[in-house]
């Protein structure tokens, strides 16, 4: 009796296999392809960039005038104070000046300060950049 | 100015500045990348670190790459002029729904949740909420609107549209996106501090779309406050150029209020104040919204002066939490109708409330004068029509914005450090 019920057991479980599995296949024959969709762009326009060409270089730092400028964040000026003494050391010839910007903020102009540098520097270092 | 420059920059702002370089006409920009930070090092540590120490990204010692940076000619690259023109791309992208899911989470068009796909048809129907030209200008927006540091992308009502629907927005609630828009403030800001945006809603706009301002009025508990919250984040994002980690998004701890911002619709039924938009000369029952930045808010019981009693002096406490908080934001209150009551009982006016709290002279931060961009050269006709103009409102001196929202069903308020900026006319972009 035993045997009986395992055998039909056995079968049902088979069948229920067999007709599962069909299904599926039926399923993956019938799936239709993807349907494509049109989207928007989510974008907004960048605008075009205008290159700009860097200044020459010199050709060397002996006799020129180097300014070294914080722009005002802070711990800015121990920085720019110890490139000030670097170039002492290192470039005995070369004068670096440490300035303050004025203005206000770190993006402030300094008309006053930007004329100096023209009329009396040879390059300038600007910090920080946090 | 003509003469070589060098600008010393912390190496973890290394993507961003490349970018920026580019973006202002010279790629190849020599700054001189430090390691940071510099703030509040003694200057042994900064010699040791940076005047001796070596370039985070070259490995090569920080002072001789100075020199060489002030005295190698410049290469034909460095000298190159001309024009380098840009679009946002191909108008629109086909694929599986799968596919673009997947292409938008890549490129960087999501907040990183899924998003409902922008289709054609679905941008028609968002449009429908506005009468307004899909192809009008509606600003620009930056990283920041504060300065020039970044550039501003410029964007239509239909570029709105389309980041309404990913969103998830109703039609019924362009306008206001389109106000909010309109002011160029971006709510994803690039700032280290790591900075949300929050709009304070009034009139009658609030019940026509379902903001909600009773109980959890500032959260993601109504449709309209959560899904306007968010497209107003990837507003910034798509159409801003805002949150992208390492270029135009660098917050130190990050914000999760980044995500949907703080959306206030104020409680105007159950405050016994004029509503915040009325104090800024706009006519009761006109539908205003009002864009603030700051740090955020939190439960004011977090703080100290918030002494917890039997029976509680509001008005003081509140006056002891305005003194703790820095000048840059000022102190925002948010109170919930009980609390705004307790405070009614001692003072007629807000006006009266400010002056108590904090005597002092307004901040007049560049924030709040900031303006937005007029329409650029080359925008169609159609987006040369004059933009509703952003109205400014006074703020009677003091740094003290107090709103009312929320339930009566406790005691409980919110504050922080927000500043309100532009008021816009919401129907004026219907």
């Amino acid at each position: 009796m035993k045997w009986y019920m395992s055998a039909g057991l056995i079968t049902l479980l088979c069948l229920g296999l067999i007709c599962s599995s069909s299904g599926l296949n039926s399923q993956a024959q019938a799936a239709p392809a993807e349907e494509q969709v049109t989207v928007l762009n989510p974008l907004g326009t960048p605008p075009p960039i205008t290159l700009k060409p860097m200044a020459p270089r010199l050709d060397t730092l002996d006799g020129k005038t180097i300014y070294i400028v914080d722009d005002g964040y802070i711990g800015g000026d121990n920085l720019l104070n110890e490139i000030v003494d670097w170039f002492a050391a290192n470039y005995p010839n070369t004068k670096a000046l440490y300035k303050r910007k004025g203005g206000g903020g770190f993006e402030s102009e300094d008309p006053q300060l930007w004329a100096e540098i023209e009329k009396e520097g040879d390059a300038v270092i600007i910090g920080m950049g946090h | 100015m003509k003469i070589p420059a060098i600008p010393l920059v912390l190496s973890e702002f290394y993507e961003q500045e490349k970018e920026k370089a580019l973006h202002e006409g010279m790629p190849g920009l020599r700054t001189q990348w430090v390691l940071g930070p510099v703030w509040a090092k003694t200057r042994e540590q900064l010699r040791n670190d940076i005047i001796n120490g070596v370039n985070p990204i070259s490995g090569r010692p920080v002072m001789q790459e100075i020199v060489e940076k002030l005295t190698k000619p410049l290469t034909a690259e460095e000298k190159r002029t001309g024009e380098i023109l840009r679009d946002k791309g191909p108008a629109t992208f086909t694929d599986t729904e799968e596919n673009l899911h997947k292409m938008f989470l890549e490129k960087r068009y999501t907040d990183f949740l899924p998003i409902v796909l922008p289709t054609e048809e679905r941008v028609a129907d968002m449009l429908k909420g506005t009468s307004m030209d899909p192809d009008m200008v509606v600003g620009k927006m930056s990283p920041t609107n504060t300065g020039n540091y970044f550039e501003y992308w410029t964007f239509t009502v239909r570029d709105v549209a389309v980041n309404a629907v990913m969103a998830g927005c109703k039609p019924e609630y362009l306008p206001l996106l389109l106000a909010v828009s309109s002011t160029g403030k971006e709510a994803i800001s690039v700032s280290d501090n790591g900075f949300v945006g929050a709009l304070v809603i009034n009139g009658n706009i609030r019940n026509e779309i379902g903001l909600n301002y009773d109980v959890a009025a500032v959260g993601p508990y109504a449709h309209a406050n959560t899904t306007i919250g968010r497209a107003w984040s990837l507003i910034a994002i798509n159409l801003g150029n805002c949150g992208k980690v390492g270029t135009t998004y660098m917050g130190t701890i990050g914000n999760p209020m980044n995500l949907i911002n703080i959306v206030i619709a104020e409680n105007e039924e159950k405050s016994p104040f004029e509503p915040f938009s009325v104090r800024r000369g706009f006519k009761k029952g006109e539908n205003i919204v009002t864009l603030f930045e700051g740090w955020g808010i939190l439960s004011a019981a977090n703080w100290a002066a918030n002494r917890w009693g039997s029976e509680m002096d509001y008005p003081q406490i509140m006056k002891d939490i305005a003194a703790q908080q820095g000048f840059l934001f000022g102190t925002c209150f948010v109170l919930s109708p009980p609390i705004a009551d307790f405070v009614k009982a001692r003072f007629d006016t807000i006006a009266e409330l400010e002056q108590w709290l904090a005597p002092t002279p307004n901040f007049g931060g560049g924030f709040a004068k900031m303006k937005p961009k007029p329409a650029a050269e080359g925008d169609t006709p159609a987006a040369k029509k004059p933009m509703p103009k952003a109205k400014m409102g006074g703020f009677g001196g003091s740094n003290i914005p107090i709103i009312v929202t929320g339930g009566s069903n406790n005691n409980y308020w919110s504050a922080g450090g927000l500043r309100p900026g532009q008021s816009v006319k919401i129907d004026e972009w219907r």
